[in-house]
């Protein structure tokens, strides 16, 4: 019984740690930018929205316009700082310090703005509320954990493939270059891209929010396991990212049962250094081969 | 739309490729830019696309100049480059790649050279629309990055060795297309090619560069009659 509660509890995780690693790869493959400071804007959205709660602001709505606010801080730091940087052909280590500064600032503005604390969602009664499936109990925002974060996988998926901006950000993601000569406008692909990872990201910190608590420097390990999840799963698979965020989060929780918690990090990443030794294109990675 | 080139210098750093090369490309014509390697006509394209700075001189598309403008801009007035090597997008499938391209440069408009056509010109890219450009032959893939440089409406179009990877016979076909396509759309074209044979029976004008500088330049019926050999 406890090692199901483990698994779900793991694929609760998972599905929180796969939306952060799907709107990181999706940001990665199509811009370049090893945008760290995404962990900032996961910290700003769940804050955000604790903040409109607070003001009593109806729930689904205070989600609704953090993602809206975040998209919006997404669309910003691509305009304003990574398009820059790249026009003035920084290069790509240039960016990531740039961005690892970018996520100290939103840190810090965080706890100014609201408080350097651990925060609960207090005025929403219904977050401590737990669902029975068999022996398994989950809480209403680990179930909309999950749920949300399948509907934000698939529903990219089919953006990617099925809408014109979805196959024109694939483009520009599979060759920069060529799309700049034949009319693709990279440039402004990357604020749709970063606008709308800015968004997704709020769900999965709204809901760990909800579920746990919020801190403002705690969203540095989810990136991190965010991170591993991608490179794992073959850097610019969304499926391929997902799954191994899965793999990690039922991973860390089920390896509860034979060392003590504080281990269970180590352990998974140790696993990681493993696999990644015996398959360093990750999980998912395609065959593609360029004209020569 | 006229492509003209005036006694522009472009180079790496301090040093430079190509000094003082002029020509001039009507619409509906085509140039042969020949030359050994590391003469200069890559260089020259890049020139003129944008992708590298001039030192000196002037590039007009018609009568507006250009050179000052970024490749964003001569993009959109109408320049595309058909770039060695690298011109498909791997990552996406065949009809995609078509699509996405049709959609930025056509948006719905019935005028310009559509994708049906290209499924014409190259009926291996229909049979294969569903399959990964990436996955495909270095020959099928060339067919697919020239279909995606002609569709639309370009005016000026610059191709940089088009016949790599592909079949004699092919080469010969798709010069053929594109020589009927520049004169039916108007387009004025540059064409790098190594296969010089090929090309003469499609230019119009022929220019060769040697040490980045112009030695030959002549109507390609002078050319037919001219050992060219000794300018390379």
């Amino acid at each position: 019984m406890l090692f199901l509660q483990l698994i779900a509890d793991g694929l609760v995780n998972g599905c929180a740690i796969g939306v952060v690693a799907i709107t990181f790869t999706y940001v990665y493959t199509t811009t370049g930018v090893f945008h760290v400071a995404h962990a900032g804007v996961f910290t700003l959205g769940g804050y955000l929205a604790w903040y409109l709660s607070k003001e009593g602001i109806p729930f689904v709505l205070c989600v609704a316009l953090a993602m809206v606010i975040c998209a919006a801080v997404g669309a910003a730091i691509e305009k304003g700082i990574y398009e820059k940087l790249l026009k003035r052909q920084a290069t790509p280590l240039v960016q990531l310090i740039a961005s690892l500064g970018l996520l100290a600032v939103l840190q810090n503005l965080v706890a100014i703005l609201f408080t350097p604390n651990v925060l609960q969602f207090e005025s929403i009664a219904w977050r401590m509320k737990v669902l029975h499936f068999g022996p398994i109990d989950l809480t209403i925002p680990q179930v909309l954990t999950v749920f949300t974060a399948f509907a934000a996988v698939y529903g990219l998926i089919y953006f990617s493939t099925k809408t014109n901006l979805g196959r024109r950000i694939r483009a520009v993601a599979s060759n920069r270059t060529l799309a700049e000569i034949t009319r693709l406008k990279p440039f402004e692909v990357y604020v749709y891209v970063m606008a709308i990872s800015s968004a997704l990201v709020v769900l999965p910190s709204v809901f760990i929010g909800l579920d746990q608590a919020m801190q403002p420097y705690s969203s540095v390990l989810v990136l991190l396991t965010a991170v591993i999840a991608v490179i794992s799963g073959g850097l610019g698979s969304i499926r391929g990212a997902f799954s191994a965020s899965l793999v990690m989060g039922i991973v860390q929780n089920a390896v509860l049962i034979v060392v003590p918690g504080r281990w269970s990090i180590a352990l998974t990443f140790t696993l990681f250094i493993v696999f990644i030794l015996f398959r360093p294109t990750g999980l998912f990675a395609t065959k593609i081969r360029r004209a020569s | 739309m006229s492509l003209k080139v005036q006694n522009i210098q472009a180079g790496y750093g301090d040093k430079a490729i190509i000094g003082e090369v002029s020509f001039e490309v009507q619409p509906g014509t085509i140039l042969g830019l020949f030359g050994h390697n590391g003469a200069g006509k890559s260089t020259t394209l890049r020139a003129v696309l944008g992708s590298l700075p001039i030192s000196s001189g002037e590039i007009y598309l018609d009568s507006k100049r250009i050179d000052h403008l970024p490749i964003s801009d001569r993009i959109e007035a109408g320049i595309r480059l058909l770039p060695e090597g690298r011109g498909v997008f791997v990552g996406l499938t065949v009809e995609e790649n078509l699509s996405v391209v049709a959609e930025a440069n056509l948006r719905g408009a019935t005028a310009g050279i559509q994708t049906e056509e290209i499924y014409e010109l190259f009926p291996i890219l229909k049979d294969k629309r569903h399959s990964l450009a990436g996955g495909m032959s270095g020959g099928q893939q060339q067919q697919l990055a020239f279909g995606l440089t002609i569709l639309g409406s370009p005016r000026c179009v610059l191709l940089e060795e088009p016949s790599v990877g592909l079949q004699p016979d092919l080469v010969e076909d798709l010069f053929s297309h594109f020589r009927r396509i520049c004169t039916q759309y108007n387009i004025a074209a540059v064409l790098i090619e190594h296969k010089i044979t090929s090309a003469l029976k499609i230019v119009d004008n022929v220019l060769i560069l040697n040490s980045g500088q112009v030695v030959f330049h002549e109507d390609v019926n002078v050319t037919r009659n001219t050992d060219i050999w000794g300018y390379f």
